[in-house]
Parts: C-alpha cells; sequence; structure tokens
C-alpha cells in the first residue's frame, strides 16, 4: 500500500511542483495535444471515489 | 530527494502529454481493457491510440504488489522508445462503453454518481450472468496470478525473474531470465504479461513464453497447473460471486486417503468461519470441519476446494446440502448463499 500512495502523491506533485508537466483531466484533449505536439501519452486511470 | 522535478521519471515526463482520469463515463473500455480492481492503471499510447504498453497490475496480497518506481520509470522510458521506433499496430478493439450497460447506467449516470472502475467490472459481469455469457472462471478469476506458476519476479527490474519455483522451473524458466514474450506478444511490463496471461482460455494445459537468458531469447513451453487459474477473490466487490462466510483448504492426498474420499475430489477443511455466516444463518459449520460433498458431488473438473465448487456452480441466494464430517461423525448440513451489495 506505502508503494501505492507514493506513486499516487509522486503524480500528484508533478503536478504542483513543476511548471513543464501538466497533467490533463481530459482523454479528448489529451489525444488533441499528442497530435498536435508529435508527444506520446501517459495515461493514468485512477480510482478517487 | 524525490521529486518529478529532479528524478529520472519526472524528465521522463516531460516527455509526454500527461492525462489522470478519475470518470470513466466517456472512456472506450473497449481499448483501455484492464482488471477494474486495479486502484491504478497506467497506459502508454501515442495520438492513433495505439497502445505502446501499460504500467498496473497487483495481487490477492496487496494493490501495490507489483508497483514500483524503479520499474515505472523503465516503462516511461521503454514508452518513449516505442515512440520513436513505432512497431506495427495491433487491430483496435471493438469499441465499448459504460453506457452500453443498463445496470450501470441505472445505478450511476442516472443518479449522478461516480462510474467508478470496479463498479464497471461488476456490471459487465451481472449483464454477462443475465444474457448467459459469463463464464466464472475467466470473468471471476481474472487477472491469473504468476507466483501460481512458480514465476516471482524482480520487481523494480520490471520483467526480470527473481525464483522459478513449480510449473516455470519445471519447464526450465532461469533466475535472471527477462520474460519477453508471452502467448507470442511482445511484453514488457507486469501489467503486459498479466493481461496475456488473463488472455488464455482456462481450459488451457500449457502457456507458451520466450525469455531473453544472456542476449539470446529461448522458446519455454510451461505445462499448466491444475487451477492455476485461481486467485483469492476476498478483494473484489463481486455481486455475481456467491457469498457463504468461510475459508477452506483442500485436504492433502493422505488426508483424503484416511477419510475415504476420492483423491481428485474437491473435499475440503474449514479454516474459518466469520459471524456473519452465523448472524445471517447461512450455515452451522465449525472451524475444522470437513466438507466432504456438496449436492452429493465429491467431484469436480475445475474446483479443488468446496469453495471454489460453490462459487463456480452456485448463484447468490442458491442453497445447498454439504456432507461434513465432524468428530467422527457424517452430518447433513444445509447451506445458503448471499449476494454482496453495495452502493446499489
Amino acid at each position: 500500500m506505502r508503494v501505492l500512495l507514493l506513486l499516487m502523491g509522486l503524480t500528484a506533485m508533478a503536478a504542483a511542483q513543476d511548471d513543464d508537466i501538466v497533467w490533463l483531466d481530459n482523454y479528448a484533449e489529451a489525444v488533441k495535444t499528442a497530435k498536435a505536439t508529435g508527444k506520446p501519452i501517459f495515461l493514468e486511470f485512477r480510482c478517487e471515489p | 530527494m524525490l521529486s518529478p522535478k529532479d528524478s529520472p521519471l519526472g524528465k521522463l515526463l516531460r516527455q509526454y502529454v500527461t492525462v489522470r482520469i478519475i470518470r470513466m463515463d466517456a472512456i472506450d473500455i473497449g481499448l483501455f481493457e484492464h482488471d477494474r480492481n486495479n486502484t491504478i492503471y497506467f497506459y502508454i499510447l501515442n495520438a492513433d491510440e495505439q497502445i505502446y504498453l501499460r504500467y498496473g497490475g497487483r495481487d490477492n496480497a496487496s494493490p501495490d504488489t507489483y508497483l514500483n518506481l524503479d520499474s515505472l520509470t523503465l516503462a516511461a522510458a521503454k514508452g518513449l522508445e516505442l515512440h520513436a521506433n513505432r512497431p506495427p499496430a495491433p487491430p483496435r478493439p471493438k469499441p465499448d462503453f459504460p453506457k452500453n450497460y443498463p445496470l450501470l447506467v441505472e445505478r450511476t449516470f442516472a443518479r449522478n454518481q461516480c462510474v467508478e472502475c470496479h463498479l464497471i467490472g461488476d456490471y459487465q459481469n451481472l449483464h454477462r450472468q443475465l444474457d448467459g455469457t459469463l463464464d466464472k472462471m475467466t470473468h471471476l478469476y481474472r487477472s491469473p496470478d504468476l507466483k501460481r506458476v512458480g514465476i516471482f519476479l524482480d520487481v523494480p527490474q520490471g520483467l526480470v525473474i527473481k525464483e522459478a519455483t513449480g510449473a516455470a522451473a519445471a519447464a526450465g524458466v532461469q533466475p535472471g531470465d527477462r520474460i519477453a514474450q508471452w502467448a507470442g506478444k511482445v511484453v514488457w511490463t507486469f501489467a503486459d504479461v498479466q493481461h496475456r496471461f488473463n488472455e488464455t482460455p482456462r481450459k488451457a494445459r500449457e502457456a507458451h513464453l520466450t525469455v531473453e537468458r544472456g542476449g539470446k531469447m529461448v522458446e519455454v513451453t510451461m505445462a499448466l497447473p491444475p487451477q492455476w487459474w485461481w486467485s483469492e477473490t476476498k478483494f473484489r466487490q463481486s455481486s455475481v460471486e456467491p457469498r457463504f462466510y468461510f475459508d477452506d483448504r483442500p485436504l492433502t492426498a493422505a488426508e483424503k486417503q484416511e477419510l475415504g474420499l476420492p483423491a481428485e475430489g474437491f473435499a475440503s477443511r474449514v479454516k474459518y468461519v466469520s459471524s456473519t455466516a452465523r448472524t445471517m444463518e447461512l450455515h452451522g459449520l465449525q472451524e475444522d470441519d470437513v466438507i466432504a460433498a456438496i449436492d452429493g458431488k465429491r467431484v469436480d473438473p475445475d474446483a479443488h476446494t468446496a469453495s471454489l465448487y460453490l462459487i463456480l456452480r452456485k448463484t447468490p441466494g442458491d442453497a445447498a446440502t454439504l456432507e461434513v464430517l465432524r468428530g467422527g461423525k457424517r452430518i447433513e448440513m444445509p447451506l445458503k448463499t448471499m449476494q454482496m451489495s453495495f452502493r446499489k
């Protein structure tokens, strides 16, 4: 469970601390951005009930 | 200090479009098809929605047995490499969306409630049960455990094998091998392997994998042991699985012989009985009881314990008659099963 929390915290920290990493919350927008930039997509599914 | 900005993973993530999805409403669950009982799961893909690799997966012991910062970093690096080289794209799976499941719509969308991942999995199974396509060995026992076939991974190193026992060792798998292909499909992560292993028909008796050993690819045919697909289902919130609130273990060959029970039978010894069983008056089992038969049956081709027999052959709410051995006596005992209900 500790590793899971670490990974979840890590990606959250990325959004908070690093201006270069922007976490989108819309899949269609991610695909559109990937088409425009040529970058691959790093997609995270997270359960946050 | 662990910081995405300075860490190897942070540097890799900057080369991606990063997206986090917490609501599944509009997601193509046909394309992003994974075990919905994962708390967190990653995909690396391109703008044409070609999936390069997956990352995630779990076992019954913990949701994070196979999650690790080092192996996630390896996966992120591999994703960039694959994106640069563009491997051929496999056929795209048939699209599917949460809105295709009327019971899910009725109990989430219509009530403006979150479409949670595990709800998708459970309602898919409820619909399968209604239309007669539910295959419990496949749909309840998702994500077979590699440890069941004797493969223990060095998790930080991705698919490098730390220890091989049982079926894997018998097939020649060795510590230090890296799993490169499973059933002819290239795999890069534990999630890739678990996804391919899950595609194995449950009646299969062999699995084919390729391991990288000392720079060479080695083909391995592994004989699958009985119930290779079995895993503990307690962490799953499944309303198509009958609930009866006891745990058991298979009898040993010697125990079966001593009790005059068939060697190939599913007789088992009760290890634990929850107070829920008493409260709900489901049965009168006690710890150390032996369940010798259910509804007169002692043998089933797929079950190695009485509890597995009940899960595979009964639906929630069904009743059964147990033949129980207790203190040298044979008891006929009624059993009722229940349906799990949660937020529905």
